[in-house]
């Protein structure tokens, strides 16, 4: 049977211009000289003040500016400052040696929310406590900058009348409008080499990605995808054989079975189209934030292409000037612990408009102590802030006092939903790519 | 003690195993409660980098540099050399003092900050 070779015709796959705005989050070189978290929280704070002053000045013009140290009782200003959050059920690295070992069964719940819980402002000079109807403390976690308008009280608290938010960062806008649909596709929580995850499901995703699925119609949507980002989570290695001891080699290899099983579907996909590997909460690379890409040696196929890029988590980079920004989940789930909402994209419309991806680092979640940045500040608004590993997909669109734009996207897991998500860079709208094998 | 030879002499400056004072015997408080001897139960003077730092005639380079050191507005000073937080600080748009720069440039002057080494 011979192939007619002129009804053959090859699609092109779309391509984008993809540049990395990655430094702030890579390590470098850099060595740990036994610094602490302080300048963190210095430079946070610093940042912050500068984008604060232009606001308040805004805004609010007749009011002046004090620390902490320099209130008056009775005198209406602002304050810009840190806040802690004094949460009551915070579990503590002291409560192991006052309470009782036997008596209380160290549960995690799943939330750490009081009603008693208050907030107290902090800046270099000293800390007050914010009291008033308008301040809730379960909206708000440590480490968040914020400018609150009020008056000290008799007592040496602050009143809070209005909190000023910084809102939404300035954003470059797009130059000119696409002409074309171009696609992104996001995918995260592979979790290849868990119970969870299904061999044939993950494989009809990177078929359908690489256009060996489908007729014509198809295969020309699936040659518009520009990118793929894999948000976090693509392995799950067998945590039980990392007991302490070392292993035999009939362990190691069973170890390496998942990241070798990855290895072929990513290259699979290099091959085909460019790819984003984010590093996630379970996967091999350090844990604390900003964690380091992947290296290549886990990869030895598709670290071959160079359409293969390894990146931070978080990462962020511009396609076609449309700027992404996004995590592997673990800002947003520490926001869920030590805070409420109705929703997740509510805690990443909050981690937006206080301008910072992840206020609870260092607190709670793990950071590398940098002197001379804090990476996670977020100066200028992405099109699309990408969050992945949440319980289900969502979307919503931002819109800023001052124009901007941004597409929040909750990517969920793969292994559980079974659900990617695609994204038109064309005019920032998102829908959900379901893949379902039922045997 | 096993005394080491070697090019470890500056070791036994620095992690003293003797008091100066080679005194064995715990001496009593005399009656009108003077001391004339060193008391081994107080703790040996304050070391940094192997020489008592009791001496307050530090000239006057060290006295601004301190003053660098303790300036809130330029942001903890523990973790961090001296020029690599002036650098910070001129990087942010603080303006640093210049004095400060030429000091620490020049070669003389301490380049770890006031606590470095003892908190």
């Amino acid at each position: 049977m011979d192939i007619d070779a002129e009804s053959l015709s090859l699609i092109q796959r779309k391509q984008s211009l993809y540049v990395s705005q990655d430094e702030r989050f890579l390590l470098g070189l850099q060595k740990y000289k036994g610094q602490q978290y302080s300048h963190i929280y210095f430079f946070r704070l610093y940042k912050m003040r500068e984008q604060f002053r232009s606001l308040i000045n805004h805004q609010h013009p007749n009011l002046p500016v004090h620390t902490v140290l320099g209130l008056e009782v009775g005198k209406q200003c602002i304050i810009v400052g840190t806040l802690y959050k004094q949460m009551k059920l915070k579990p503590s690295v002291l409560d192991e040696y006052s309470k009782e070992r036997s008596a209380v069964p160290l549960v995690k719940p799943h939330n750490f929310l009081h009603p008693d819980d208050h907030l107290i402002l902090e800046d270099e000079s000293g800390r007050v406590k914010l009291i008033g109807d308008v301040v809730k403390p379960s909206d708000y976690v440590t480490g968040v900058v914020l400018a609150v308008h009020g008056e000290e009280t008799s007592d040496g608290d602050f009143l809070v009348h209005k909190i000023v938010e910084a809102g939404l960062p300035p954003q470059i806008k797009i130059p000119q409008e696409a002409k074309e649909d171009k696609y992104v596709a996001f995918v995260s929580g592979l979790s290849v080499g868990s119970i969870k995850s299904n061999p044939l499901q993950i494989q009809l995703l990177v078929d359908l990605l690489t256009g060996h699925l489908g007729d014509d119609k198809e295969q020309n949507v699936a040659s518009q995808i520009t990118r793929i980002v894999i948000a976090g989570n693509s392995v799950e290695l067998q945590q039980g054989l990392l007991a302490g001891q070392s292993l035999a080699s009939k362990d190691q290899s069973k170890l390496s079975e998942p990241i070798k099983e990855f290895d072929l579907l990513l290259t699979q996909l290099a091959a085909a189209m460019p790819v984003d590997i984010m590093p996630g909460p379970h996967d091999p690379a350090n844990y604390s934030l900003p964690q380091q890409p992947l290296h290549k040696c886990l990869f030895p196929g598709a670290s071959a292409y160079n359409t293969f890029v390894s990146s931070p988590n978080p990462h962020s980079f511009y396609l076609d000037d449309v700027g992404f920004l996004g995590t592997s989940g673990q800002n947003i789930d520490d926001l869920a612990k030590y805070s409420e909402a109705k929703e997740k994209l509510d805690f990443m419309e909050r981690t937006l408009r206080w301008r910072h991806l992840a206020p609870t680092a260092p607190d709670t979640l793990g950071c590398y102590p940098f002197t001379d940045r804090d990476p996670f500040v977020v100066e200028s608004c992405p099109h699309v802030y990408f969050v992945g590993n949440q319980n289900k997909y969502g979307t919503q669109l931002l819109k800023g006092s001052e124009g901007q734009l941004a597409r929040l996207i909750s990517i969920p897991r793969f292994c559980e939903t079974g659900v990617a998500v695609m994204l038109n860079l064309r005019n920032l709208e998102c829908h959900p790519l379901s893949f379902s094998c039922e045997t | 003690m096993a005394s080491v030879r070697g090019g470890g002499g500056d070791i036994k400056a620095f992690y003293r195993q003797r008091k100066k004072n080679n005194n064995t015997k715990p001496s009593k408080p005399s009656k009108s409660g003077v001391r004339l001897d060193s008391d081994p139960a107080q703790p040996p003077a304050l070391l940094s980098h192997g020489s008592i730092d009791i001496k307050r005639d530090f000239d006057q380079c060290e006295e601004v540099l301190r003053r660098f050191d303790m300036n809130m507005s330029y942001g903890p000073c523990i973790g961090l050399t001296r020029l690599e937080r002036w650098e910070r600080a001129n990087k942010l748009g603080m303006n640093p003092p210049k004095d400060v720069e030429t000091l620490l440039k020049g070669g003389n002057a301490g380049l770890d900050c006031l606590w470095e080494g003892r908190v």
